[in-house]
């Protein structure tokens, strides 16, 4: 290019974007690897051999990687047909699985954790010891303290971030191909395999990736399900750590995560390479209408099927959520005399501080969405539509942020954003939401990059030689294109910051309690039944938003 | 035109962005100016502290400003208590802020590492918590005039002193199991195989109050306990996960703070029992402290030293005893809610080593996940 300086507005707001990541992002987690390296003062491997020659430490890693691993192939296995019968055939009542296969994305994990517990475990599982009672069977069938167990829970929780980024990018697939492929007389099966499959790769794997990390780092359920069967992860030897409060406590802790910040960047290197090599776009100048797939003879057994998948993955744990929030004794049956109660209804509703909690939760998970997708948009269009060198920086560190268990992010922000280096957002909402970007932002960037890599840049250049400016183009061409994407990353980032409760409860101050935090409460010091009741009204408020959403917009802000 | 009003506004933004920034490092110049002058009111308020103190006690009247309390008690307790010293402190503005043990002690080590703490009273923890924050002399020594009435150890220099204590006891479920046919010992919780699989207790690596305990096991039974213990498969989980788990039948028994089974019994007319150990009840005390300036947050330890007075009263035991824990004075009459009388609990204790607690716990804990937590 010819040395003319001249004042581009996109690079301006893209080097706004990386200092922000830079400040609130790279600087505490990079406080956090330096803090572990530099703990005796000078630089030295002790602290990271010591957690490292630790045999335990050793089969933690391997439970991390096993359980997320399975967790991973099968919530994409699960994901795809479901996301591909939801959106492409003519399944009955495909609006209401659509909204349902969604639905434990929308309850915080402990309390599903703690609904499979009562289910499945290996004494008196309620659905164990039916099961038993129905064949007759000698011993319970399963015992979800297990590593199967582990795998089970942590797939029917986190296979919805596969099944939203599949079907999104599903909805805006070009149907011309699949139609070639059908005229050309392949069946609707082999055309999935050829066509529709190959086609959603950048796809599947980004979902791959969110569930794979989600399922690393993720805390709730491995303490509450792998814990009492001696299945540590990474995650629970972290908080192990530290919470013994010192401060070598909180080094052996920085130096384990690290290593899930490094598995973090293995997989999305993987992924990257994988996806890098080939043309995905499907999204070119043509208007794109959904080509629905007759099912035929099959509409009515695969509705049945997909019905008992949703009875089990869904239906029957958040029954148990509710049942258990009107129980008096977990013991009993619900309907034993004086059993039915509702006061762990009335104890939610009667507290002062929970409109409060509501109201913060509200405001600073809107913030944290609204705010991580003008991150995510802006750094997939450098990643996607730019040629500079290192514009996959952003997208490492965003990926690595995810990677990072939540106490630890915590931590790092008290330690760096109090004051000590010039900014001090600590006890504010300011730097809660900053923790739920770098927890959450992930969700909100995958869906996006792989919304991109769809969109054909043809369709932006034609719109450029039309004399549309950089703004314009992203307005008009751009963002149309890909809304469906944005929507799902937003709820994506939303949803999980909405109940957040291992960083909010070391964050909060008290004017910035959060529902988090209430739960939290109610789950260590009630009881089980008052977590289940919040939880359940939580849920409930959700789905009702989006009912709401749904109506007011005509489909098109749903999930 | 639209391309320049879309420019405009989005420079309008990014202009307001970086005042943002601007904006909250200012806040925390002002803060610092606060603080300053916090410094000085304070530093003004100590002299009037020292000097009626010389001529007798304090009047609650006079105690005032800021007081930022970190505690691990139930929050429910922690809002009555609240409300009696809004009426006992009516020129002070007491907070408190509340979490777990362990979420409390990493916030506080976070807090150290960049060099000052959110708060200027602790009420968590056990002595061994209480010995380390000395150690690193962050701790403001106060002279408390009672402490022939304390029944439980506190630090001579007044650093520390017991302010409520938590009992490790065992639980059942009579409706599931009858108490002669489970073990009626700790020794024998570990021991009774026809138990195995069907007990479980707290984290020591997560919860000082277990942890305590099996440093009081450890001297009592030796290393091999935990190898027992172990072959046990005990379940290491949060105390509600347990209590659930005794009322549905999964667990037998379960190695728990009296506390939580009182507060269920009391609360929800919960059927399960303690049983205190016939070799000796776990008795843990949880301390008060107050943090001395160079850490606290609101440099107004006059006023903290008149509250942990005030909590250490047989009034503020009160609030102790109705959130189900035991008194720390010898002269409050009362146990809490269904527990049997603090004294009878004295008679038959198994002793914590503080300051092994403290020395050890690299050492301790490592043994415990060696025998406990490695899967056999």
């Amino acid at each position: 290019m010819e040395k003319k300086v001249y004042f581009d507005i996109k690079w301006v707001v893209i080097l706004a974007i990386v200092g922000f990541l830079l400040i609130f992002q790279v600087f505490p987690l990079l406080y956090l690897v330096y803090r572990s390296f530099f703990s005796s003062g000078s630089f030295s491997l002790e602290g990271l051999k010591r957690i490292y020659s630790y045999p335990l430490n050793w089969l933690c890693l391997k439970n991390t990687i096993i359980t997320a691993g399975l967790a991973m192939i099968f919530g994409v296995i699960l994901a795809f047909p479901l996301a591909w019968l939801v959106g492409r055939t003519n399944l009955y009542g495909k609006k209401f699985f659509r909204t349902l296969f969604v639905t434990t994305y929308m309850v915080p994990p402990y309390v599903g954790a703690m609904a499979w517990l009562r289910l499945l475990n290996p004494s008196v599982g309620t659905l164990n010891v039916f099961i038993q009672n129905l064949f007759h069977l000698e011993s319970t069938p399963f015992n979800i303290y297990s590593v199967g167990g582990l795998v089970w829970v942590l797939t029917t929780f986190y296979y919805p971030y596969a099944f939203i980024t599949i079907s999104r990018a599903m909805e805006k697939m070009d149907p011309s191909l699949e139609e070639a492929s059908r005229i050309s007389g392949a069946s609707p099966l082999k055309t999935v395999f050829t066509v529709t499959l190959p086609l959603m790769f950048p796809s599947i794997v980004a979902a791959a990736l969110l569930v794979f990390v989600a399922a690393a780092s993720c805390y709730g359920i491995p303490s509450i399900i792998g814990a009492p069967g001696q299945i540590y992860t990474v995650t629970t030897r972290i908080v192990d750590y530290v919470y013994i409060g010192s401060q070598e406590g909180l080094t052996d802790a920085t130096n384990l995560a690290v290593f899930l910040m490094a598995i973090a960047l293995i997989i999305l290197y993987i992924s990257n390479f994988v996806v890098g090599k080939k043309e995905y776009i499907t999204v070119s100048g043509k208007s794109t209408r959904p080509n629905i797939v007759d099912l035929g003879k099959w509409r009515i057994p695969i509705t049945l099927l997909v019905c008992c998948f949703a009875l089990i993955v869904v239906i029957i744990p958040f029954f148990s959520v509710v049942t258990t929030s009107f129980t008096v004794n977990m013991g009993k049956s619900l309907f034993a005399p004086g059993n039915l109660t509702t006061k762990y209804w009335h104890t939610i509703t009667s507290r002062k501080s929970i409109l409060g909690s509501a109201k913060n939760s509200l405001i600073s998970a809107v913030w944290a969405a609204s705010l991580g997708m003008v991150v995510c948009l802006i750094m997939a269009y450098l990643l996607k539509r730019t040629t500079v060198r290192g514009k996959q920086i952003p997208d490492f560190l965003i990926t690595v942020g995810s990677g990072t268990p939540s106490v630890v992010i915590a931590l790092a922000l008290i330690m760096t954003m109090s004051g000590k280096f010039g900014i001090n957002i600590y006890n504010t909402m300011m730097i809660m939401v900053v923790a739920y970007m770098i927890k959450y932002m992930l969700m909100g960037m995958r869906t996006v990059v792989s919304a991109f890599s769809q969109v054909s840049p043809s369709l932006e250049e034609a719109a450029q030689i039309s004399g549309a400016g950089w703004l314009r183009r992203l307005k008009d061409v751009l963002f149309p294109l890909i809304v469906p994407s944005i929507v799902a990353g937003w709820f994506l980032i939303f949803m999980p910051c909405f109940y957040e409760l291992t960083m909010s409860n070391l964050l909060y101050s008290t004017d910035t309690k959060t529902l988090g935090v209430e739960l939290f409460t109610y789950q260590t010091y009630h009881s089980q039944q008052t977590a289940s009741a919040l939880a359940t009204a939580i849920l409930v408020v959700v789905i009702v938003l989006n009912v709401v959403m749904d109506k007011l917009t005509k489909g098109k802000f749903s999930i | 035109m639209k391309k320049k009003l879309l420019a405009a506004t989005l420079c309008a933004a990014m202009t307001a962005m970086t005042a943002c920034s601007g904006g909250s490092s200012g806040t925390s110049t002002t803060a610092a100016a606060t603080t300053a002058a916090a410094t000085q009111a304070a530093a003004a308020e100590t002299e009037a502290a020292a000097a009626e103190e010389a001529s007798g006690t304090i009047n609650p009247e006079d105690v005032t400003g800021k007081v930022m309390i970190y505690t691990s008690m139930y929050e429910d307790i922690i809002e009555a208590m609240d409300e009696k010293l809004e009426e006992v402190f009516p020129n002070a503005d007491i907070e408190f802020f509340y979490g777990g043990t362990g979420t409390l002690q990493s916030k506080v080590a976070a807090e150290l590492d960049a060099g000052k703490l959110g708060c200027d009273m602790l009420m968590v923890a056990e002595p061994a918590y209480s010995l380390e924050l000395k150690e690193a002399g962050v701790l403001f020594p106060h002279e408390f005039a009672e402490t022939d009435k304390l029944l439980f150890e506190y630090d001579e220099e007044g650093y520390w002193y017991p302010v409520r204590v938590c009992n490790m006891v065992l639980a059942y479920n009579p409706e599931k199991v009858s108490k002669d046919s489970i073990p009626n010992t700790l020794e024998g919780f570990a021991t009774d195989t026809s138990l195995k699989g069907k007990i479980s207790m707290s984290n020591p690596l997560t919860s000082g109050t277990a942890y305590a305990s099996i440093v009081a096991l450890l001297d009592a039974y030796g290393e091999d306990y935990f190898a027992s213990l172990g072959q046990q498969e005990v379940a290491i989980e949060s105390g509600s996960v347990a209590l659930t788990k005794l009322e549905t039948g999964e667990c037998s028994e379960i190695m728990i703070l009296e506390e939580s089974v009182l507060k269920k019994r009391e609360e929800e007319g919960s059927l399960l029992e303690v049983i205190y150990p016939t070799d000796g009840t776990i008795t843990i005390p949880s301390t008060i402290m107050i943090v001395n300036d160079d850490y606290n947050s609101n440099a107004n330890t006059a006023a903290c030293e008149a509250i942990e007075d005030w909590f250490l009263s047989s009034e503020g035991q009160k609030y102790i005893v109705s959130g189900w824990m035991h008194s720390v004075r010898s002269d409050y009459p009362d146990a809490p809610y269904d527990a049997i009388p603090t004294k009878e609990i004295l008679e038959n204790v198994m002793p914590v080593d503080w300051e092994k607690c403290f020395h050890e716990r690299e050492d301790i804990r490592t043994m415990f996940q060696e025998n406990v937590t490695v899967p056999q």
